[in-house]
């Protein structure tokens, strides 16, 4: 008797300990996105998919879920109705979202180091394309002080852009 | 725009010894690189005063330090900014649309690819996982192998014989020499200037 009571204990501890994954086995991964990296301690690898929760893509990514679709301020991508259960469940208590699959949507590409469970997320479309319309693309740097500054603080002056580098 | 992985410890020292007049800025991301799609440094790109790219991505040397390697004499570059700096877009220097649109580099699945392998493999150097990071920065190379910087930044960051099996000089070699490494300015009259385009 007291040694089921023990194994019921365990059991229930095991359960406590271990949330119910997503789907698959979750591990923590470390996430790149717009260059800026987050650990991500609960995400779910799955046939070459990441699922982390919305809270998390929210922290890494600055994207959260409307009904409008997967948005930043102003910037908002649909998701295709029909391919809905591709992007977006709920395990556990807790709404998942398939980053790959977005990245897909949004033509982004991604670099994985596996052994080391890292995501690189890179430029998406959007962000590539500026370019075509012959507007300088905007960017923010510091200077040797740390003082931020961006190239549209330039507006109303020639600018000479020059790269250079140590090497 | 320093593009170095390595940030102001790797760029600083060039900076203070400069005391630029300018704004000198620091992009250890290489992120001026990506957005413009440019594949060696010195870069120049000239903007006007809307935001607007005037001149895309071309070598842009500023003094004659390095004529001996390159061949490039830096003044007709300097004379054709000055000429833009005085006239704007009436500048023969001055792009029209339609020759910009030629020469702007499009940035393809492989090109993007390229960049993402590339900030992956800085991401782990700097996270101490150089030897991680080494089949990230080759894969980049074979993706976008008009990028010097890809092979340049990567060769700095490790022992290039050892670990690309190759070195700078080399590939310069490799390419035809330094007098070939880089493709001069196109300077010639540079269409109609903007305005008096139909």
């Amino acid at each position: 008797m007291m040694k089921g009571r023990l194994s019921a204990c365990a059991f229930l501890l095991v359960l406590w300990a271990a949330p119910i994954p997503a789907q698959g086995r979750q591990a923590k991964v470390t996430i790149i996105y717009d260059d800026k990296a987050s650990e991500i301690n609960a995400a779910n690898e799955e046939a070459g998919h990441l699922w982390i929760t919305t809270v998390d893509l929210k922290r890494a990514t600055g994207f959260e879920l409307k009904p409008q679709g997967v948005c930043r301020d102003e910037l908002c991508f649909p998701v295709p109705s029909v391919r809905q259960e591709g992007f977006v469940r709920k395990r556990s208590g807790k709404t998942w979202f398939n980053l790959v699959a977005f990245a897909n949507l949004v033509q982004q590409p991604i670099a994985q180091d596996e052994g080391l469970r890292t995501w690189y997320f890179g430029l998406r479309s959007d962000q590539r394309e500026g370019l075509s319309s012959l507007k300088a693309p905007d960017f923010m740097l510091p200077d040797m002080s740390g003082r931020l500054h961006s190239l549209s603080d330039f507006r109303g002056k020639k600018v000479l852009l020059v790269t250079w580098a140590s090497w | 725009m320093a593009q170095d992985t390595n940030g102001g410890k790797d760029a600083g020292p060039w900076i203070t010894a400069a005391h630029p007049t300018y704004t000198a800025l620091i992009d250890e991301k290489h992120l001026v690189s990506k957005l413009y799609n440019m594949v060696n440094v010195p870069t120049g790109v000239w903007i006007d005063e809307h935001g607007k790219i005037v001149r895309p991505n071309e070598v842009a040397f500023v003094d004659d330090r390095f004529k001996n390697f390159s061949g490039l004499d830096s003044a007709p570059y300097l004379n054709a900014l000055a000429d833009w700096a005085e006239k704007g877009n009436q500048s023969i220097y001055a792009m029209s649309e339609e020759r910009l649109r030629e020469k702007l580099t499009v940035n393809n699945p492989d090109i993007a690819l390229a960049a993402a392998e590339f900030g992956l493999g800085e991401h782990l150097y700097k996270s101490g996982h150089l030897t991680e990071a080494i089949p990230h920065f080759k894969e980049a190379q074979r993706l976008n192998p008009k990028s010097w910087n890809y092979k340049r930044q990567a060769y700095a960051l490790s022992d290039a014989m050892r670990d690309y099996g190759t070195t700078f000089m080399d590939e310069v070699e490799k390419a035809g020499g330094s007098k070939a490494y880089y493709p001069p300015p196109d300077l010639s009259p540079a269409g109609s200037p903007r305005d008096k385009k139909p």
